[in-house]
């Protein structure tokens, strides 16, 4: 294994059943993450991303294949590696009838080394601004999330895994969670994250992977990924559309897929939005509505084949 | 941390342990005080006009002798009659090891943690195990006081035996439960195949019991109920086999559990 690497993983395999209602969840995976990386594992809902997740915890065993974890091997090397992580799954469940506080010093007894676990939690209970006095049966849903980012985060830990980190948290603490995540980069910490949310990959990581259907179709850069990025834009007139528009926005070569519907009308755009606000001055726009495209249009965008990327 | 998970089990299960404790030690409390308002000759007459299918529901097989004394009437109205509630505390506890942690999914925070598979599952087999030690001296203690308020002549020395005797009883239960729930999976086919287990055993000591003389009778030696026999431990005292014989399957039960438990896959 490469020195820099901290997750390598080879031909991982899993298969959920047997014989006739065998489900392929995830085929063939190779991956490397570096150190001190920010790694965004993208995929639509149901791609694999915690399959891939719950093999590396070994918390399943894959059908076939490996994977190691700081050289180790997850199956054989399970707590060593456990302690050098720190995990929030995607859908936290916690001891309902347990106080924040109690659950992590339940969690920090079982690390060990509880007391300096426990200060580093309650700094970042405070910087999430968390209650950790009440019950998980008595917190929202961001709550208990950030209950589980002070869990998987207190003691430190080299590798964080994140699955959908952010998911129920509001505005500002997303940006708080940015912060500290920006953090553990600069000191040289290295975290896998698996969202299906884009702008949130964009905003963190460093490169990203793109599974679906159980397979890695492409680790790119996250810049590379932002390039092949366009819009559906929906132009609405006041009163119709003005004459010829369609065809005048079918002329320009960066705009596709142009449709209409009474005095709206919907193109997908990439590059500079100048020669749309051109073909639309001689209307009345009411109103201008940009939407970002979702991730298995940019995937589709980015591998129009099996392979090539589209230009 | 080693034990840190076994105190946290018993951290989380204290108040249910004295709830059980309470409430089972309150029923025999209960029939110790009632035993000074029978007359126990009057009462081995009326069990004698039993047919033996009804004396078999109620934990009782044909030799009546025993019966005739204090220490019969509570085997038969306190521990004879029991035997499925004492059941069901140590179900709930060994369907905490596995099988609701994996259903309200903690067991992933648990086992992200750097802890072993097997580390939990003992710890926390431990900890329940205390636990049913803890209900076990709280009947006891109930049966006791019952002794002092109703002035009561019991064997004090069997009293303690036939109650300590569910201690085996019930941590045999619990390990049968761990492994099931460790085969199936989901809790609630867990829950079924236990409550199966249960009844069905409660259905074949029933039938051995009523069939007591006759070809039928060694169906119930297959129920784990028939080994746990008030009467029988009122007039011979502790049945050193039959405790033998609850250890190893319960120790063979948990060392299978862990063997599963290593090689599968958690929470699908």
């Amino acid at each position: 294994m490469a020195s820099d690497s901290v997750i390598e993983i080879r031909g991982l395999t899993k298969t959920y059943g047997a014989g006739r209602k065998a489900t392929l969840a995830l085929s063939q995976l190779d991956l490397t993450v570096k150190r001190g990386e920010i790694f965004g594992y993208l995929g639509p809902n149901g791609a694999g991303k915690t399959t891939t997740i719950r093999l590396l915890l070994d918390l399943i065993r894959p059908s076939a294949g490996s994977a190691k974890i700081f050289g180790l091997d997850i199956r054989a090397d399970s707590v060593e590696i456990h302690r050098r992580i720190g995990f929030l799954p995607g859908e936290l469940n916690l001891w309902e009838g347990r106080t924040g506080e109690q659950i992590i010093n339940y969690v920090a007894s079982v690390r060990g080394d509880s007391r300096g676990i426990v200060k580093h939690a309650d700094e970042l209970a405070e910087r999430l601004d968390l209650d950790t006095s009440k019950r998980v049966r008595d917190l929202s849903s961001g709550n208990k999330r950030k209950l589980g980012l002070v869990i998987s985060m207190m003691h430190s830990p080299e590798l964080l895994i994140l699955d959908e980190p952010t998911g129920g948290l509001d505005p500002l603490v997303q940006q708080t969670f940015h912060e500290m995540m920006d953090e553990y980069r600069a000191k040289g910490k290295t975290v896998f994250l698996s969202s299906h949310v884009l702008s949130e990959v964009q905003a963190i990581c460093d490169r990203v992977g793109i599974l679906r259907d159980g397979e890695v179709k492409a680790v790119e850069s996250v810049d590379k990924i932002t390039t092949v990025d366009f819009h559906w834009v929906d132009v609405v007139f006041r009163d119709s559309l003005p004459a010829g528009l369609p065809q005048q926005l079918e002329r320009i070569s960066t705009i596709t897929d142009v449709s209409t519907n009474g005095a709206r009308v919907r193109m997908r755009m990439v590059g500079d939005f100048d020669p749309l606000l051109r073909a639309i001055s001689n209307g009345y726009v009411e109103m201008l509505h940009i939407e970002e495209p979702s991730l298995e249009e940019i995937f589709l965008a980015f591998y129009s084949g099996d392979e090539e990327p589209a230009k | 941390m080693s034990g840190s998970v076994f105190v946290e089990t018993l951290k989380t299960t204290w108040k249910q342990m004295l709830y059980w404790g309470v409430g089972l030690s309150a029923m025999g409390l209960l029939v110790v005080i009632m035993v000074p308002l029978f007359n126990m000759q009057d009462m081995a007459n009326l069990l004698q006009s039993f047919p033996p299918v009804i004396l078999a529901m109620i934990g009782v097989g044909q030799d009546l002798e025993v019966f005739t004394t204090n220490e019969g009437f509570v085997a038969i109205g306190f521990f004879g009659k029991s035997a499925l509630i004492f059941a069901v505390y140590p179900v709930v506890m060994g369907m905490r090891i596995t099988a609701n942690e994996e259903d309200k999914g903690t067991m992933d925070i648990l086992l992200s943690l750097p802890v072993e598979r097997a580390r939990v599952i003992v710890e926390k087999f431990l900890a329940y195990g205390v636990s049913c030690v803890g209900v076990v001296i709280l009947i006891y203690l109930g049966l006791h006081l019952g002794v002092i308020l109703g002035g009561v002549e019991l064997n004090a020395a069997r009293l303690l035996e036939v109650t300590f005797y569910l201690i085996p009883l019930m941590v045999f239960i619990m390990a049968a439960t761990m492994l099931i729930a460790v085969l199936a999976r989901r809790r609630a086919v867990a829950l079924g195949i236990v409550t199966a287990f249960v009844i069905g055993s409660y259905m074949l000591q029933t039938i051995g019991l009523a069939a007591e003389g006759t070809v039928a009778e060694p169906i119930g030696a297959v129920s784990f109920l028939t080994y746990y026999n008030a009467g029988e431990i009122l007039a011979q005292g502790f049945i050193w086999p039959h405790i033998a014989g609850f250890a190893v399957l319960s120790g063979a039960m948990l060392l299978a559990s862990l063997y599963r438990y290593e090689r599968r896959d958690i929470g699908i």
